[in-house]
């Protein structure tokens, strides 16, 4: 048979190989930045573009589609053109392909930075910039199935039908998750809402995941291990048995992300069983991994790319252990909302995806450009550093996970929860985030040795743009040989063919999940009392959704009762309705936000406080690692735009009357009104157009619908039922007042500040002559117990014994009086 | 999709998604573990190899 002459491609792989080097600098410096900004809040510079609302996803975009993505790319065009033997089908669909995606990275840098998010998490990016990343992936598989076509041999290798199956899966993903409804070139609206939304946007979270993340790295692995090792994989039947099973199950594991959230119990059952039964396949890959190196593990022993590549397939072992233990729902407990999550996708970004691409990158670049790598004793140094770097980072977190849950879910002996200061609970954990950003900088240490090393490398070595070879042409296969051939052998063969069995494979498990979701409406039983927001109650929640709050703060009540006690009344499905898109949150940060505006539940704080805490958390709090935004205070709201929002809220089925577009306007500016009055009445000049008003209206109407019967209290009468004032004798010994001392700063610094000054008018000194309740103990203990919380001084009687009231009191009326004396 | 909506809705119990999932999964795993464990294991063995001899990899260890 002739040979046939042709050129590999090298230069394309050179050009992702240098991209992914470029966006991993930048992706973990503004990981590093976003980590120094949980510790330290002074690193969210007081800019509204830098505020970790906005940081934190663009860390995340960044090292997965920017350096994680690139590197894939780099990995699949080298090794496609080797296992086919071809050159890439089409040089102009590769250079499309490659500056598309670069153009993609910085205009989400970009847009992200500047608030135009659809704040779906992995999936924030307009959809402009949506139908770019649509197009481009196109590109990217015509170009692979192209290549397909042209090959020079019979069989495709495994790392290919991962290959596709990255580019059918997140080509599904990507279209169904990203269906909006455009309202300029900057904002849109997500098609689904509430929970319908929740799921499918979990469904894309927990498969780019699987599709990004996982299948295009088992391809590499395939590829890349069995090369750097100079052995065959272990086990080619396991492959197929474990590709198969894997691009199958992992579809309809999504709604493990929600459990015990709002979504129907089906669902919930599905997502854990399915999650539970990922690891087999999961193990498959890893144990074929592993075992491709028995009896070489002296070779391992040599190389610090195999060395990263057993590390990565490790990492990936626990990961996916770990994964579907945190899918069952009484791990999920204390895994959701905590920082585990967190923990648990470092292990597997740094570990098993950083591992395969510095593996990869260790062994390709000194290959591509002929020559040895410049250090082995460097790259070694590299390694140490970032093994040490992912346990730094892990460990510290699980240990925050676990201490904050348990604070959590305290109770004292009185039944009350022992820490119901939110943050109490998290500034025992900021110490661990400083740990974190040393872990982060350690990381980027290895790393910046790495792009020295392999920078060396490439200048010592020489490098080929187009790399003769030659192959014998493919003899065109006949129809299927049932005897001869079996059948995946046969199916393989046809790229096409195979391709939509994929395809096939994978949606049977997105149908399954979201179809019923979509269309049956006993899934999303509805609440009569839940009415759609105002216009600017709308604005409001914009607001919300572009700086990023939902990254610190969910809005899901838990059916626990130790989340009842702590934010109120359990979060139901029907509450969500209106809500496009969702805006659940996946981590607190800061405390859950659904019930702020239940007054007289525990979570109400009234306009004052909102406006004092926006302008400056840690005026309110020291402690407080919220970012201030007190550009609210300056910025408008575009009513311009407000008529439009409603017309397309009513095209996905809010029902406001018809023609309401029209008034809105009108009814947003009333209701501003009413708020800066009511910010008046308390020294606070802010004008009806700013931001803030609106996102205030927007925190007062979470959970005020479903508020129930007896927490109503009107605005106009704040105080609840008078209750007959007993007698009170102040307990004045050195413990009973060290224990006020500790209550006070824990609940009460906030508003009447550390010694008692307060922020008068909104929020009275506690220790000046004048008391709008009377100073008698009697009256004070009444005034902490009762409350009034239309004016924002919380009932505190739910929530502290009578004991611990006392003490305030005698705190208050004893210690911070003669602290004031004396001055 | 107004016809798939009320053909969804009026199916008695949504559970039964679980199990055509479950039942689905299972068939397919049985067939092609079968049909994968009957394939001839030299042929694994061409394609494994496969990758290796490209004409680059110095020597090759298939010590398997
Ligand atoms: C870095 C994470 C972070 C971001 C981003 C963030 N917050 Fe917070 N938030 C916190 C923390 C921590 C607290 C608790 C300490 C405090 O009260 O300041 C908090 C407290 C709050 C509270 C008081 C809750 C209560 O009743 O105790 C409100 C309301 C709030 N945030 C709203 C917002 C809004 C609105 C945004 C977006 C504009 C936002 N937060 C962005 C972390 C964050
Ligand atoms: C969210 C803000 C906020 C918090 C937190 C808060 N208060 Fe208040 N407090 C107020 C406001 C506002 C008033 C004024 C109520 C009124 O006008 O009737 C007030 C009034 C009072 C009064 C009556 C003052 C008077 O002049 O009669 C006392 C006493 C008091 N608070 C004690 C406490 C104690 C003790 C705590 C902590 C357990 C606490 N407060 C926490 C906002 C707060």
């Amino acid at each position: 048979m002739e040979n046939q002459k042709f050129y590999y491609d090298n230069k394309i792989v050179k050009l992702f190989i240098l991209a992914t080097l470029v966006w991993g600098v930048v992706g973990i410096l503004v990981g590093i930045l976003a980590a120094a900004q949980l510790a330290f809040p002074v690193f969210n510079f007081g800019l509204e573009y830098t505020t970790f609302g906005r940081v934190r996803p663009l860390h995340t975009n960044a090292i997965i589609f920017a350096f994680v993505g690139n590197a894939i790319f780099a990995g699949v065009y080298y090794s496609m053109q080797k296992l086919l033997k071809t050159r890439m089908f089409s040089d102009t669909l590769s250079k499309i392909h490659f500056w598309g995606w670069q153009t993609i990275i910085v205009l989400a840098a970009v847009t992200l930075l500047a608030g135009i998010t659809t704040s779906k998490e992995y999936a924030e990016l307009e959809w402009p910039i949506d139908i770019m990343i649509t197009i481009i992936w196109v590109i990217f598989g015509w170009n692979m199935i192209g290549t397909l076509i042209v090959r020079r041999v019979q069989h495709i290798y495994a790392a290919i039908w991962w290959y596709l199956a990255t580019f059918l899966g997140v080509a599904i993903l990507h279209v169904v998750n990203s269906f909006e409804l455009p309202i300029s070139l900057f904002k849109s609206y997500s098609i689904y809402a509430g929970a319908q939304d929740a799921v499918v946007q979990w469904w894309y979270g927990h498969n780019a995941v699987a599709f990004f993340l996982t299948t295009p790295f088992l391809g590499l692995m395939y590829y890349y291990l069995p090369k750097a090792a100079n052995r065959p994989i272990y086990s080619y039947k396991l492959s197929i048995i474990h590709f198969w099973s894997l691009i199958f199950l992992y579809m309809w594991a999504g709604p493990h992300h929600l459990l015990y959230q709002a979504l129907p119990e089906w669902a919930q059952a599905l997502g854990v069983t399915f999650s539970i039964m990922l690891i087999a396949p999961s193990w498959g890959g890893m144990i074929n991994g592993l075992l491709t190196l028995r009896g070489a593990w002296d070779k391992v022993r040599d190389s610090a790319a195999l060395k990263f590549l057993v590390v990565g397939v490790t990492a990936y072992g626990m990961s996916t252990f770990e994964g579907p233990m945190m899918s069952l729902k009484t791990v999920n407990q204390i895994t959701h909302f905590t920082d585990w999550t967190i923990a648990h996708v470092h292990i597997a970004g740094m570990g098993w995806n950083g591992g395969l691409v510095f593996g990869m990158l260790y062994w390709l670049v000194p290959k591509l450009f002929k020559s040895k790598l410049f250090s082995e004793k460097l790259a070694n140094i590299h390694f140490w550093m970032s093994t040490l770097a992912i346990l730094l980072y892990a460990i510290p977190l699980y240990w925050a996970a676990v201490t904050q849950w348990l604070m959590w879910q305290e109770y004292t002996p009185e039944g009350f929860l022992a820490y119901p200061n939110f943050l109490e609970t998290l500034t025992q954990i900021v110490p661990m985030y400083m740990v974190r950003v040393v872990a982060g900088l350690l990381f980027l240490g290895g790393f910046l040795i790495m792009v020295f090393n392999l920078a060396k490398t490439m200048k010592a070595g020489s490098f080929i743009n187009n790399e003769a070879s030659e192959a014998p042409a493919l003899v065109l296969a006949g129809k299927r040989n049932a005897v001869k051939e079996t059948f995946h052998r046969w199916m393989e063969r046809r790229a096409v063919r195979f391709s939509i069995w994929t395809f096939v494979a994978l949606s049977i498990g997105g149908a399954v999940e979201i179809i019923p979701m979509i269309f049956i409406k006993s899934n999303v039983p509805t609440l009569e009392s839940v009415t759609p927001y105002t216009p600017l109650e709308l604005e409001g929640r914009d607001i919300y959704v572009a700086e990023g709050c939902y990254v610190c703060h969910s809005q899901m009540v838990r059916p626990f009762r130790w989340e009842t006690d702590r934010y109120g009344e359990y979060s139901k499905i029907g509450e969500f309705v209106y809500d496009y898109p969702f805006q659940w949150g996946s981590r607190r940060t800061g405390p859950d936000l659904a019930r702020a505006g239940v007054i007289g539940g525990p979570m109400y704080k009234n306009a004052a406080w909102h406006y004092n805490h926006f302008m400056d958390p840690q005026k309110m709090n020291e402690e407080s690692i919220m970012p201030n935004y007190a550009w609210l205070a300056v910025k408008n709201v575009d009513v311009t735009m407000t008529p439009k929002k409603i017309r397309a809220m009513q095209t996905l089925g809010v029902p406001y009357e018809e023609g309401y577009d029209q008034k809105a306007v009108a009814d947003l500016m009333a209701q501003a009104q009413t708020i800066s009055d009511d910010l008046k009445a308390s020294g606070i000049e802010l004008a009806p157009e700013k931001q803030m008003i609106a996102l205030i209206a927007y925190l007062h109407k979470l959970g005020r619908d479903i508020m129930s019967e007896n927490a109503a209290v009107t605005e106009e009468h704040g105080e609840t039922a008078e209750q007959p004032t007993h007698e009170i004798t102040l307990l004045n010994t050195p413990e009973d007042l060290e224990a006020g001392k500790k209550l006070y700063q824990a609940n009460c610094v906030v508003c009447h500040g550390p010694e008692g000054k307060g922020i008068p008018p909104a929020f009275p000194s506690l220790v000046d002559d004048e008391w709008i309740k009377g100073n008698k103990p009697a009256d004070v203990y009444h005034s902490i117990a009762e409350g009034n919380v239309a004016k924002g001084m919380i009932p505190y009687k739910n929530m502290l014994s009578e004991k611990q009231i006392t003490q305030l009191a005698s705190y208050v009326l004893i210690t911070l009086h003669e602290q004031n004396q004396e001055k | 999709m107004k016809i798939v909506s009320d053909l969804l809705t009026s199916i008695e119990g949504i559970q039964i998604f679980y199990i055509i999932g479950l039942l689905i999964f299972v068939v397919l795993f049985i067939v092609i573990t079968i049909r994968t464990m009957r394939m001839p294991d030299k042929e694994m063995e061409n394609i494994k190899n496969s990758i290796l001899a490209d004409g680059e990899s110095e020597e090759i260890t298939t010590s398997n």
